[in-house]
């Protein structure tokens, strides 16, 4: 009993969202029938819609690109003990530094514009976010206020430069396109759709991320100052350094996940770039446990009920079923206390 | 397997049930049906030509800007018509619609160069410019506002008529009616446009004009909550009837009839790329028929905008469509 127990607890992380995954499919495909469509059709749709063509396999990676990124800057966040509110924010600033420097470049050669563009974007989202790092350390403004505020400005500095001094011609709110060096190749291309080679980047930075957070002496205190900022100062470390750090890496992966936008999929900073992806970050992080491979594989999930509902559309079933597998999934992996109350009566009445 | 096998046959039926009838796909823009403003009114236009012809209905709405692509794509490869909708899906068709030559495009707001697409533009400014001359006859503040989307062309032409109405009032009858003019910087947050909305009025307007998709819904509750004394004007359908008596008139584009001759213009084989500019003489835009405020407006006022409908419908006045010509608009001497 009490190796099974432990077993159960190690898999913690794997199990609550999967049964949240499947018991919200179950619970969506029940309003499905309520509403008079068939559920095995529409899932059928969005699975050829997420994994059935090429195509779909581009604009599923494509779309869970930023949303790795938003996850894990949310997620670094939540380990720290920071709720960052303020991803959208972040990854516009990010977007847009990160397009005035692209589009500069086009003298540079690409080994050097690609990794300048990708710095100069991280670089603006975590000075954005320290903001709030320091305001809390410093004002003990709580971050989720402050980040959310800044959203705001950044969302209305964006509008403001590109309806006025860093417009392209033609009255549309977009920039000009960044120079030909500084985006990333793309690696397949069908139809109108391109898959960029950004998606290597958010890999890469999911495993930054895990060694930040399991290997380093970083990712150490960033955590102790999280779990208990006391205890951690008694301990000899800086509360205020770690938050403000802690604050500035979740923006730089923020800022990197708009400057991924920018680089492979628009080329130019587009009016409303940022879209909601820095609050989907929030839902990643919570179904991926705050795990960076977790919130690697929730990306993926999200991603692929999204380019899957395309296709459902078409099959007849409004968009609106994917929002309520996407609520129940977050209500469920949020209430995780009741899925384990289940997994304990449902292991308990197998055993009787 | 067995899953691909279940969705095979779901395209099966979807594509079986289809027959010979002209399958007509809508992909929407960010707003999405429930805006009941520019997409509903596309959608209208697309049911009401399934009634009319031997046509079926289908709809796309898009989550975010990225899947423009993705739904223009999908859409052209299961429809012989993709009607698309908003001026910030112009670069994405620009994409799709050479990829599927056999495929008919009908895009409204935008113009899009390719053999296969049959762009619909209106002359905003046209309807704007009415509601603008009702708007500063009305107010008792002497501020009229305006709440825009994005500022892209569709909408710059809605602000520039707007004002341009107020000032055609200002200069014919001697008042100086103000306009204070804010973007939401969307057009699928209603929150946004309310919260604009209320600050206009508490910089002492009283009547605001929203040109903001789903957003100027935000625009018509802050007029409710703020009571008597307070209008809205919506923007491309009748929106009159969301809050009666609150709504004072609504700037029409009518896009259902542009959608309905775009799908009629592909059943009966007369199709051809290009673009078709509806205005107030093609009665493509223009005023709502104020069913709710109409006994509040006075005579002498209403006479006024006849008169001033007859004008630009015979051309001796033309209303300013961009800042340029806003700036050196002169307005004509009319008598009433």
């Amino acid at each position: 009993m009490v190796s099974r127990l432990k077993k159960f607890y190690m898999n913690d992380k794997i199990i609550v969202p999967v049964i949240a995954v499947v018991v919200s499919l179950f619970i969506a495909a029940i309003v499905m029938l309520l509403i008079g469509k068939n559920p095995f059709i529409a899932y059928g749709a969005l699975i050829y819609g997420a994994f059935g063509t090429e195509g779909a396999l581009i604009n599923n990676i494509m779309k869970a690109t930023p949303l790795i990124l938003t996850g894990l800057a949310v997620g670094f966040g939540f380990r720290a003990g920071l709720f960052n509110i303020g991803a959208n924010g972040q990854l516009i600033i990010g977007a847009l530094l990160a397009t005035y420097v692209g589009a500069h470049m086009s003298t540079f050669p690409f080994y050097l514009s690609i990794p300048l563009t990708l710095a100069v974007g991280m670089v603006g989202g975590a000075l954005w976010a320290a903001i709030a790092g320091w305001l809390k350390v410093a004002r003990g403004a709580h971050e989720v206020i402050t980040t959310i505020m800044l959203n705001y400005v950044a969302v209305f500095i964006a509008n403001f430069v590109v309806n006025g001094p860093f417009q392209a011609p033609g009255g549309v709110p977009k920039s000009p396109e960044i120079a030909y060096s500084a985006r990333f190749p793309d690696l397949l291309t069908t139809g109108a759709t391109w898959l960029s080679a950004g998606i290597f980047v958010a890999l890469a930075a999911v495993a930054v991320v895990y060694v930040i957070i399991e290997k380093t002496k970083t990712g150490y205190e960033v955590k102790a100052v999280g779990l208990n900022p006391y205890a951690a100062e008694y301990g000899g470390i800086s509360i205020s350094k770690n938050t403000i750090l802690a604050m500035a890496i979740s923006g730089a992966l923020a800022g990197l996940a708009g400057t991924m936008q920018v680089m492979g999929v628009y080329y130019r900073y587009l009016g409303s770039l940022g879209g909601g992806m820095g609050f989907d970050g929030i839902t990643i992080a919570l179904i991926g446990q705050n795990d960076p491979i977790g919130i690697a594989f929730a990306a993926f999930l999200i991603s692929s009920i999204r380019t899957g509902s395309n296709q459902m559309q078409i099959a007849g079933v409004s968009k609106n079923i994917v929002i309520i597998i996407q609520g129940i999934i977050i209500f469920l992996v949020a209430a995780n206390r009741l899925v384990k109350s289940l997994m304990f009566w449902k292991k308990g009445a197998e055993e009787a | 397997m067995k899953k691909y096998i279940v969705a095979f046959l779901g395209l099966v039926l979807v594509l079986g049930t289809m027959g010979a009838a002209i399958s007509v796909f809508f992909v929407t823009d960010t707003g999405g049906l429930g805006d009941k403003s520019f997409n509903d009114s596309a959608w209208a236009g697309v049911e009401m030509a399934a009634k009319k012809y031997n046509v079926t209905a289908n709809v796309i709405q898009s989550y975010e800007q990225a899947d423009y692509i993705p739904n223009l794509t999908a859409a052209a490869q299961v429809s012989d018509v993709v009607v698309a909708v908003g001026f910030m899906m112009q670069d994405a068709l620009a994409k799709v619609a050479p990829q599927f030559p056999n495929t008919k495009f009908i895009f409204i707001d935008g113009v899009v160069k390719s053999p296969n697409v049959e762009n619909f533009l209106f002359t905003e400014q046209e309807g704007a410019f009415l509601v603008g001359y009702l708007a500063a006859g009305m107010t008792k503040t002497g501020k009229v506002g305006f709440v825009g989307g994005i500022p892209i062309p569709p909408v710059l032409r809605y602000q520039y008529g707007y004002e341009s109405g107020v000032e055609t009032y200002n200069v014919l009858n001697g008042t100086n009616v103000q306009v204070l003019s804010g973007y939401v910087g969307s057009f699928d947050d209603p929150a946004s446009g309310k919260s604009m909305t209320n600050s206009q009025f508490s910089e002492g307007s009283d009547i605001v004009f929203a040109a903001a998709g789903l957003s100027g819904l935000g625009t018509i509750e802050a007029a409710k909550d703020a009571g008597k004394g307070h209008f809205a004007i919506g923007v491309d359908q009748d929106q009159d009837y969301l809050a009666p008596g609150y709504v004072l008139t609504s700037a029409m584009k009518r896009v259902n009839i542009a959608v309905f001759d775009g799908i009629k213009s592909v059943v009966e084989g007369t199709f051809k790329g290009g673009t078709i500019t509806l205005s107030l003489k093609d009665n493509g835009v223009g005023m709502s028929p104020m069913t709710y405020t109409k006994q509040l407006v006075p005579k002498t006022l209403l006479h006024q905008i006849d008169v001033l409908k007859k004008a630009i419908i015979d051309g001796s006045l033309v209303v300013p469509n961009t800042k340029e010509k806003f700036q050196a608009f002169q307005v004509p001497q009319i008598q009433f």
